[in-house]
């Protein structure tokens, strides 16, 4: 015997934010009468604007990780670095912890987004039975990851505003960092707008 | 229940222990601003930067949107998130209610995945590792106030979750 009914099946609503119990009413402009935000069954066209999130994400995460992040122009040398250049010298450094950090953060974490979410969507839009349990439970982890990745964007504004000693050293943001940062922020939207329960609906429990 | 997260947790937490955070909060954050973060010296010359330096070197750089996203995750979303919390607890505390006190809370609780005081902790870390290689970093007053406001935010957020906010407007500030 299962031990929950879905609200929507005995004509009860959650308020998706204040998390009160709402009686469903018709019309699709109700208001939860606690806190006033807009109660819906399911949010309005959660997938296809997740969809088209997780899309321009994936297309810009390409050119985040080829172009370079940052320049630098020393008295000695000139280099571009790229996201895994940055990694790769902090190995050489000695600091492989850190690069292990900035590895995760940068190339893994929105990778996983991205695939993840990817998945997710497809298994929504094909009403795949699935364990809904797991999907559920990978959904909450992009979630709470998905900010690590800000992590390079905060290192190159740092950096970018510390080395300006004209003639010695001085350091130039490149065109990767705006692409890297939209990723970052398009992920995290993405993950916004994505309603959890559609992952429930075609789950059944017997 | 079925999908196993936590349905919310509340705790015993006072209104009086989140107002005081709050305004701790908000101290730190002004300190963390008044004070650079960290200074580079090389062949004598010093230079130092705050973290509206920072964005100001990004923005100068032709990158303002990259510069507003720094701006906004660690200055002035946490800013909107503690002067948002005190305006509405305070009148709360005295079981009235602040104007637009629901329409504001619903925007805190959009807004928290959007302050980011630990990330930029973290690669504040990675930029004066990858510094030290190049020259003589010395670390700031604000980095240490900085890494202090981390802590008091993210306590302030575990004892304000969405659900003991709506109990204590409820009851009425108790």
């Amino acid at each position: 015997m299962s031990t929950y009914v879905m609200g929507r099946t005995v004509g009860l609503l959650v308020c998706t934010h204040c998390h009160a119990t709402v009686r469903a009413i018709q019309s699709s402009h109700a208001l939860c009468p606690r806190c006033g935000a807009r109660v819906h069954e399911r949010r309005p066209h959660s997938l296809s604007a997740t969809a088209a999130l997780v899309l321009s994400a994936a297309a810009l995460y390409v050119p985040a990780n080829l172009l370079p992040v940052m320049h630098m122009h020393t008295f000695f040398s000139e280099e571009d670095d790229t996201i895994m250049s940055g990694v790769l010298s902090l190995i050489q450094e000695g600091s492989w912890p850190l690069a292990l950090l900035v590895f995760v953060a940068s190339i893994v974490v929105p990778l996983l987004k991205l695939v993840a979410m990817g998945w997710l969507l497809i298994s929504v839009a094909r009403q795949s039975p699935g364990n809904a349990q797991q999907k559920s439970r990978l959904f909450r982890l992009v979630e709470f990851i998905g900010r690590l990745s800000m992590l390079d964007v905060y290192a190159i504004a740092l950096l970018v505003s510390l080395v300006q000693i004209r003639s010695l050293a001085t350091i130039q943001v490149g065109l990767g960092a705006l692409c890297f940062g939209t990723v970052v922020v398009l992920t995290m939207l993405a993950a916004q707008s994505f309603d959890e329960r559609l992952l429930w609906d075609s789950h059944s429990d017997d | 229940m079925r999908c196993r997260a936590e349905l919310y947790r509340t705790n015993s937490a006072s209104i009086d222990t989140a107002i005081a955070l709050a305004v701790t909060a908000a101290v730190l954050l002004l300190l963390s601003n008044a004070y650079p973060l960290v200074a580079l010296q090389l062949n004598g010359s010093v230079r130092a930067t705050t973290l509206v330096g920072a964005a100001i070197g990004l923005y100068n750089q032709g990158y303002a949107p990259v510069a507003a996203l720094v701006l906004l995750t660690t200055l002035l979303v946490p800013l909107f998130q503690i002067s948002g919390l005190l305006y509405v607890l305070v009148p709360l505390r005295g079981g009235r209610r602040a104007p637009g006190q629901n329409e504001l809370f619903r925007a805190l609780t959009h807004l928290r995945p959007w302050a980011m005081s630990e990330v930029f902790m973290l690669g504040a870390l990675v930029a004066l590792v990858k510094l030290s290689a190049l020259a003589e970093v010395i670390p700031g007053v604000s980095l240490f106030s900085y890494g202090a406001l981390m802590l008091a935010l993210s306590a302030l957020t575990s004892i304000t979750p969405t659900e003991q906010f709506w109990r204590w407007v409820d009851g009425g500030g108790q």
